[in-house]
């Protein structure tokens, strides 16, 4: 029943649907428009496509029918205040009361039989656990995986991404080389930075990695210590390593110590060498887990 | 010559359809109850519903993209008719992102139009929250409501997350990377639960296709179930109102749902539908052709995930280098601002409303909303909370801010690092102000005495035993 | 007799000189040997450079042991060329990173400082640059290995610390970028011909032309720097919309008659 209220703004009066001449005119219009724009949609994907007429189209086409049904529903429909009783969400105390003594005739059924239940309940949860082992298969244990790249394999060559051997001499002063360990081009925890310094840059090496690094060049893990990214750009001019990610900043002067930014940890460096044809190789394994940190990352 | 009775005319098609629908499923009544149910039509009751056609909108398109594409991270050679990767070595995954936006017709407009879906569909549950938030309508009975609505939220975070990774372009793939090493942050289970996630060390090969399923399927068969949910709590506990002329708690004033608010209805959903595609022909999102292919060893400056994981994004950046070690064990920088702020955020929505009802004391049910300015502490609180996120999702940006204004982006993020604590405050004292203003214009009454002081008080001791 | 044959001779010799110069003087780059390029060269550089890079190029230091402006000796074509032509040099001061601006110089004098620079010691010199022959695929994935970390994937540049920024290169020329690769200006590492053969740099400079006006299909481009104006879009416009369509479609609370519905509603 429509109760008495006062009007809403912008509506028309509460009371029987004021048919409009020119309201309804306006909603035929747009359902013509659609109507229109749908035969236009398909000639348009018939001849090849576009996306830029197949959204415009079907933005017309849509809009139209919106358009339309709002326009009729707002200018010709009922727009009656009605009220309707909202009743108490709790139940009454007398279905409460039945429901609980049909529910406790019911578990008389079951009897006293808690060792009976309490085994079932011991059942279920047991296959619960046990429904939970295939997860197990999704993927290996951790284990070593996380703390060992391919450059632990003992000495190896170091490569670019197409397998070319790096020389001494390759990466100009001030230049940066990805490069990878030779047949591991696609590991995906191997990326290296090779970086030229200038002469005039004062390196200072961290303690047991004075012979780390072979005539100004200096090899650092390029995945980010703080989530991972590769820390692709290089400033030459101030050596600094900076990742776009975050913005965490390392400094390639002093073992690419962190110095601005989230990251905590210093890139972790490769112990460089050159062999006998003058390619650069790798002597070990970088001096720390490469990548962001995990629990027993030092352990 | 044979008598014949006088045949009636045959009812009209409708008719005689919904009288063989009758005879099977006897539901007059019911759909009789349903015509007649009444809506209130305030605006802003309409958001939700935005969320809802954004989502249906998502599915429609997304069906017709699982046709076309291989989420499988096998190498190809590519040999489409984009020219500037002719003969690159890509996933299928890939290829076929870029067959739909080259290849097949109709193929960007409905990649796009989803994609666009998606941003709509978390802005729409995020105005929607707001909206039932600074309106009290979270309040008994709907305190169940509002949890399967936060779940809802995460749930659409994650699935759109998941959606955009699995073109594994440059920009998705970093994304993942990133992913990756947060969950590896955890303590303890990290590392167990980034291998079993990704089927090994980052990348691996499984984590495409195991996207896939929890895309098109997972996700969206829990969200499909909640917002079912969802909608039938709103239907039983039926819609709050505001205040007003006839609106009393035991009623509920609006128009009824036939014709009119279903008409609306229906026409409110091609509206939508008409702006998503206009988005999705005419602006172009996510260029993946332009960000090229996946590469662990490559990245592009501005990078950035898709808006709703921009706060997340904000706060890795903004959060300093400090990370907790000891006995050879540590708990890594990522661990603080990517999964202990996402839990405080989450689990702070969830139990507002019991929060609010320990601290205001109030457990009775509500069915009339409440105009924000009638609340000023919630919604000082509101309006501070927003700014704290809006701060980090400023923050995920921060390199594009320094690149676009030619500031130092050093100078950009200790802004934010500041701001962050600085402006929440700010905010909430002004708002505070703002709404003991207008009530006082407007007489209306304040419906709690909570002052901001009394509330840590109130919430660590309840108030019925606090009594200033 | 003699006399008609010394002046056949000179006239002769005038005729081959001007021909040669005709053919092979002027505006060829690579020939940093023309003698002729550098001297003018040099003038140029006695006026508008010497204050800062000094005599000979050998680059000035202040009383108080800052640079003014670093030696040129071992420049190259290559950081001429990317300095002079993107205006970069000269500059008035050297605080802060240079930006580009208008070149100071014509395209001819540029040559001939190029030539001069270049003629001051070894330095990396200017590839070859043939872009119509290039490997578009090819120099799209060495961009986006090597350029897109500080560039951005769509040339539109990026934030470097405490300041610098990687610049734009919507503007370049594929002999900017050329310059700039070999020379690594500012904070740009130096990519030599061993990381980076000519044919590479070629490939590279045709990606970043391309870059100038990629493939939209999409639609209108918004910066195409991915999700940052993307969010802005959705929440701007398309947020902006809806909100729009649910005020057309629903009603607003009633202005009216506030004040004695605040006391019918009560505390309700």
């Amino acid at each position: 029943m429509a109760e008495p209220g006062a009007r809403h703004e912008g509506e028309r009066g509460a009371g029987a649907p004021r048919t409009s001449a020119s309201a309804d005119a306006l909603a035929a219009v747009c359902f013509a428009v659609s109507t229109l724009a749908a035969v236009v949609l398909a000639v348009v994907y018939w001849r090849g496509g576009n996306t830029q007429a197949e959204g415009a189209l079907l933005a017309v086409c849509t809009g139209g029918i919106g358009a339309g049904i709002v326009v009729w529903a707002k200018q010709s429909m009922p727009h009656d205040e009605v009220a309707e009783h909202r009743g108490a969400i709790e139940s009454t105390e007398e279905e409460v009361a039945a429901f609980t003594a049909d529910y406790e005739a019911g578990r008389e059924g079951l009897g006293r039989r808690r060792l009976l239940l309490g085994l079932a309940a011991s059942a279920f949860g047991a296959l619960g656990a046990a429904l939970v082992f295939p997860v197990r298969s999704l993927g290996p244990r951790p284990g070593k995986d996380l703390k060992h790249t391919p450059y632990g394999d003992g000495p190896v060559r170091l490569v670019t991404e197409d397998g070319t051997p790096v020389r001494i001499g390759d990466v100009a002063p001030d230049g940066v080389l990805t490069v990878w360990p030779e047949g591991h081009t696609d590991a995906g925890d191997a990326p290296t930075l090779l970086i030229h310094l200038r002469r005039e840059q004062q390196f200072r090496p961290r303690a047991g990695r004075e012979d780390w690094t072979v005539d100004d060049h200096v090899a650092y893990s390029k995945l980010c210590t703080h989530v991972g990214c590769p820390v692709g750009l290089y400033q030459a001019a101030s050596g600094l390593l900076l990742c776009p990610c975050h913005q965490s900043t390392f400094d390639v002067l002093d073992g690419a110590r962190p110095v601005f930014g989230p990251a905590a940890r210093s890139l972790p460096q490769l112990p460089l060498a050159v062999n006998a044809d003058g390619e650069l190789i790798a002597r070990g394994d970088f001096s720390g887990p490469v990548g962001p940190g995990f629990w027993d990352r030092d352990r | 010559m044979t008598a014949t009775r006088p045949r009636k005319p045959p009812a009209p098609v409708t008719r005689r359809v919904a009288r063989w629908l009758d005879r099977r499923l006897g539901a007059a009544d019911f759909a009789r109850s349903a015509l007649n149910k009444v809506f209130p039509d305030h605006w802003s009751f309409m958001i939700g519903e935005l969320a809802l056609y954004c989502f249906v909108i998502l599915i429609l398109t997304g069906i017709y993209l699982t046709f076309f594409f291989d989420p499988s991270s096998n190498v190809v050679v590519y040999h489409g008719s984009y020219a500037p990767l002719q003969g690159v070595r890509v996933s299928e995954a890939y290829r076929s992102a870029l067959d739909l936006s080259f290849d097949v017709r109709a193929g960007l407009v409905m990649r796009q139009i989803h994609h666009w879906a998606a941003l709509l569909f978390n802005a729409s549950i995020v105005v929607h929250l707001a909206r039932v938030f600074f309106t009290g309508a979270f309040r008994r009975p709907r305190e169940i409501n509002w949890m399967i609505g936060v779940t809802l939220l995460i749930l659409a975070v994650f699935n759109g997350f998941a959606g955009y990774s699995l073109l594994d372009d440059q920009l998705s793939g970093t994304g993942l990377r990133i992913a990756y090493s947060i969950t590896l942050s955890i303590p303890l289970a990290g590392t167990w639960m980034a291998s079993l996630l990704f089927g090994g060390e980052f990348p691996g090969a499984d984590i495409i296709s195991r996207l896939y399923v929890i895309h098109i399927l997972l996700l969206p068969a829990l969200i499909a179930v909640l917002l079912s949910a969802h909608l039938f709590l709103v239907v039983r506990h039926k819609h709050t109102q505001f205040a007003g002329p006839g609106r009393r708690e035991d009623n509920v004033v609006g128009e009824r749902m036939w014709p009119t608010y279903a008409s609306k209805a229906l026409g409110l959903f091609f509206l939508t539908a008409a702006l998503l595609c206009f988005l999705g022909g005419l602006v172009q999102i996510n260029p993946i052709w332009l960000f090229g292919p996946f590469s662990p060893a490559e990245v592009s400056s501005a990078s950035q995930p898709d808006w709703y994981m921009g706060w997340l994004d904000g706060a890795l950046r903004i959060m300093p280098g400090w990370e907790v070690r000891a006995f050879g064990f540590e708990i890594p920088n990522p661990f603080f601002p990517g999964v202990l702020l996402a839990s405080v955020t989450f689990a702070l929505l969830y139990l507002w409303p019991f929060l609010e009802a320990r601290v205001t004391g109030d457990r009775a049910e509500h069915h009339l909303d409440d105009r924000p300015r009638q609340r000023p502490v919630r919604t000082a609180l509101g309006t501070a909370t927003l700014s704290f996120y809006s701060i980090l999702f400023l923050g995920a940006a921060s390199d594009v801010i320094a690149s676009s204004f030619r500031v130092s982006v050093n100078g950009v993020l200790w802004t934010f690092r500041i701001g962050v604590f600085v402006v929440p405050p700010v905010i909430a004292f002004a708002t505070y102000r703002l709404c003991k203003e207008l009530s006082a214009r407007d007489g209306l009454p304040t419906r709690s005495r909570v002052t901001f002081r009394q509330t840590f008080r109130r919430l660590l001791f309840s108030s019925d035993a606090a009594s200033g | 007799m003699t006399r008609r044959w010394s002046i056949a001779a000179v006239v002769l010799a005038l005729a081959v000189t001007a021909a040669w110069l005709l053919l092979f003087g002027g505006r060829a780059r690579a020939q940093t040997t023309d003698g002729a390029l550098v001297q003018r060269g040099r003038s140029l550089y006695a006026t508008g450079c010497v204050s800062c890079h000094g005599p000979d190029g050998d680059g000035v230091t202040t009383p108080n042991g800052e640079l003014r402006g670093p030696s040129l000796r071992n420049a190259g074509a290559a950081a001429a060329y990317f300095q002079l032509s993107t205006g970069r040099m000269p500059r008035a001061n050297s605080t802060g990173q240079a930006e580009r601006k208008r070149p100071a110089y014509s395209s001819a004098d540029i040559d001939a400082l190029v030539a001069y620079v270049a003629s001051l010691g070894p330095g990396p010199a200017l590839s070859r640059i043939d872009i119509a022959h290039a490997d578009l695929a090819g120099g799209g994935e060495l961009y986006r290995a090597n350029c897109a970390a500080c560039h951005s994937a769509a040339g539109g540049g990026g934030a470097l610390s405490y300041g610098h920024y990687a610049p734009s290169l919507l503007p370049a020329t594929p002999l900017e970028v050329a310059g700039a690769v070999r020379s690594g200006p500012g904070q740009m590492p130096t990519f030599g011909p061993d990381s980076l053969s000519d044919a590479q740099v070629n490939d590279i400079a045709a990606y970043v032309e391309y870059l100038h006006h990629p493939r939209d299909p999409g639609g209108v481009s918004i910066g195409r720097t991915g999700p940052v104006p993307e969010g802005f879009v959705a929440w701007f416009f398309g947020m902006g919309a809806l909100l729009a369509f649910v005020a057309w479609i629903g009603t607003r609370m009633p202005v009216r008659r506030r004040r004695r519905d605040a006391a019918e509603a009560g505390d309700g």
